[in-house]
């Protein structure tokens, strides 16, 4: 059975129902309702996977496609995506994913008979994307927003590049979209100095492993599709489009596609859009979709990310923690773990362990971490023992170890990161390592073999007993 | 980010901001996120740079 976004909703119900949430009633994505649930679920702590059975479309009526949102809200999650136990969520999850992005699978090609997402299929007029339930997220969004992933092709060497981005409605059959992935702009840019229309597929709903191997950092003439296949485990099903035919082939096992073309040069009006790091996207010019086609399945899911929450920085640390880790310990030898921490929304700061044996190793390493991604802007370097999955335990070694006369460096004339006004082209790295040459106090820890030796179940049980119930000790037995 | 400038929506006075190099000092017409009023920036009652 190949991989899709049902079956891995299922899995989730029926082996981890504390992960998920469904809401049976009546919801309207474009009166914010939706977000309005995960927010109260974020702002409990709590972040599961949400099913939404009734939503309205654009137009106000009941949409025929149920949502689900918030698939990436956990690492854990993002583990069980790849088939990997929840609880190697952490650093070896992003080892695995770092494995899996140096390997390709290459798609298959299916008949259109066999194609899901050819179950139902919509052309030129019929098509109207206001009949699907998009989310509208924050207050000051220009509007509702689809986002997930969508597909381009290289017109000259045929190479597919699937990425992130965002679609903004503009009537049934136009949408603006906001393409900010390299590779993509590039394949726009060809078709534009040609004068020719871009095909371009908007893939809504797929299984999760689908939307992160589209987050992989390959190069531009590496073909997605085939990492992708490596990152669900099998080859990726494809069919030929509705609009171009064999020429350009789309995911057979999609939940739903709109298919469109951009025309060269022609822009419009897009954002505000509240973005990956809480702040909202400038409203800003950007191309123009026709749309000429929808195709899905029956039962189609319509998927969402919660922009700017847990989801949507898990997408950004995991990609880049394994790959970082890998180039980091090549070189040094003495990596023990990376992570990007939510409070960076996954991009902004970078948290390293060394196993360090000289003075001077942390700065070394942290400076060869800042050329890794555009959008660090903080960078804080540990000894082993602190855990960067635990951010307290991270600032406690910045607070106690770090003196800032000699540990914090600020480097200048940087480019300038797109997704935030701060640091304005400047880096900060931090050394927050114990220093080796000086004498400097050390840290206390209980005795080992008495924490191996005491099993906490052994010795406690949780609430007090009522102090009628207890007997006295007498002094013999103490 | 880049460079952004504030208005202010002349229908309902809601405030949002917009790309410098994109649209300022351009014939674009702004749309308000709010009201989704079109505007030309030359109408925004207050404009922040």
């Amino acid at each position: 059975m190949p991989k899709d976004l049902s079956s891995f909703i299922n899995r989730i119900c029926a082996e981890f129902p504390d992960q998920v949430v469904t809401v049976r009633r009546p919801i309207d994505p474009n009166a914010f309702e939706v977000t309005a649930i995960l927010q109260h679920l974020d702002d409990r702590g709590q972040y599961p996977m949400a099913l939404f059975e009734q939503p309205l479309n654009l137009l106000g009526e009941p949409a025929e496609f149920p949502l689900v949102s918030n698939i990436f809200g956990t690492r854990e999650r993002c583990a069980l995506a790849l088939d990997m136990p929840p609880e190697q969520c952490k650093l070896p999850l992003s080892l695995e994913y770092a494995r899996r992005e140096r390997e390709q699978i290459p798609p298959v090609v299916i008949d259109r008979a066999e194609a899901p997402v050819k179950q139902v299929v919509l052309r030129g007029e019929e098509v109207d994307i206001r009949r699907l339930p998009i989310v509208r997220h924050f207050e000051g969004d220009l509007s509702a927003v689809i986002t997930m992933a969508a597909v381009m092709k290289d017109p000259d060497t045929g190479v597919y590049d699937v990425s992130f981005v965002k679609g903004f409605p503009k009537g049934a059959r136009k949408a603006g979209v906001s393409i900010h992935s390299p590779h993509l702009e590039r394949i726009l840019a060809k078709y534009e100095q040609r004068g020719e229309p871009a095909p371009y597929v908007h893939i809504l709903g797929h299984h999760p492993a689908f939307f992160l191997g589209a987050l992989a950092l390959t190069p531009y003439d590496s073909d997605d599709y085939a990492t992708i296949g490596s990152f669900l485990g099998e080859p990726l099903r494809l069919v030929p489009s509705e609009t171009w035919g064999e020429k350009f082939l789309v995911p057979a096992d999609a939940e739903l596609l709109i298919e469109g073309e951009i025309p060269p040069g022609e822009r419009t009006v897009v954002d505000p859009f509240g973005e990956v790091t809480r702040l909202y996207q400038a409203q800003c010019l950007r191309p123009v979709l026709n749309v000429t086609a929808l195709t899905y399945r029956r039962g189609a899911w319509y998927q969402d990310i919660f922009s700017g929450h847990q989801g949507h920085w898990n997408l950004g640390a995991i990609p880049k923690e394994g790959s970082l880790y890998n180039a980091l310990q090549k070189r040094f030898g003495n990596i023990e773990a990376v992570h990007l921490p939510y409070s960076g929304c996954g991009r902004l700061a970078c948290y390293i362990s060394i196993h360090k044996t000289r003075e001077g190793q942390g700065k070394e390493v942290a400076i060869a971490a800042l050329p890794e991604s555009w959008t660090f802007e903080v960078i804080i370097v540990v000894d082993a023992d602190i855990d960067v999955f635990n951010e307290r335990d991270v600032l406690w070694a910045v607070y106690t170890y770090m003196d800032p006369l000699r540990d914090l460096d600020i480097i200048h004339n940087f480019t300038k990161n797109v997704f935030t006004s701060a640091f304005q082209g400047q880096r900060i790295l931090i050394d927050a390592t114990r220093p080796l040459d000086v004498a400097f106090p050390e840290k206390f820890r209980m005795p080992p073999e008495v924490m191996q030796r005491i099993k906490l179940d052994e010795w406690i049980e949780w609430g007090a007993r009522p102090a009628r119930e207890r007997q006295p000790v007498s002094r013999s037995e103490v | 980010m880049a460079r952004i400038f504030w208005v202010t929506c002349p229908k309902c006075q809601g405030r949002f901001y917009c790309h410098y190099h994109d649209l300022r000092h351009t014939d674009w017409l702004l749309l308000c996120p709010y009201c989704q009023h079109r505007f030309h920036q030359d109408d925004s009652p207050r404009i922040d740079e």
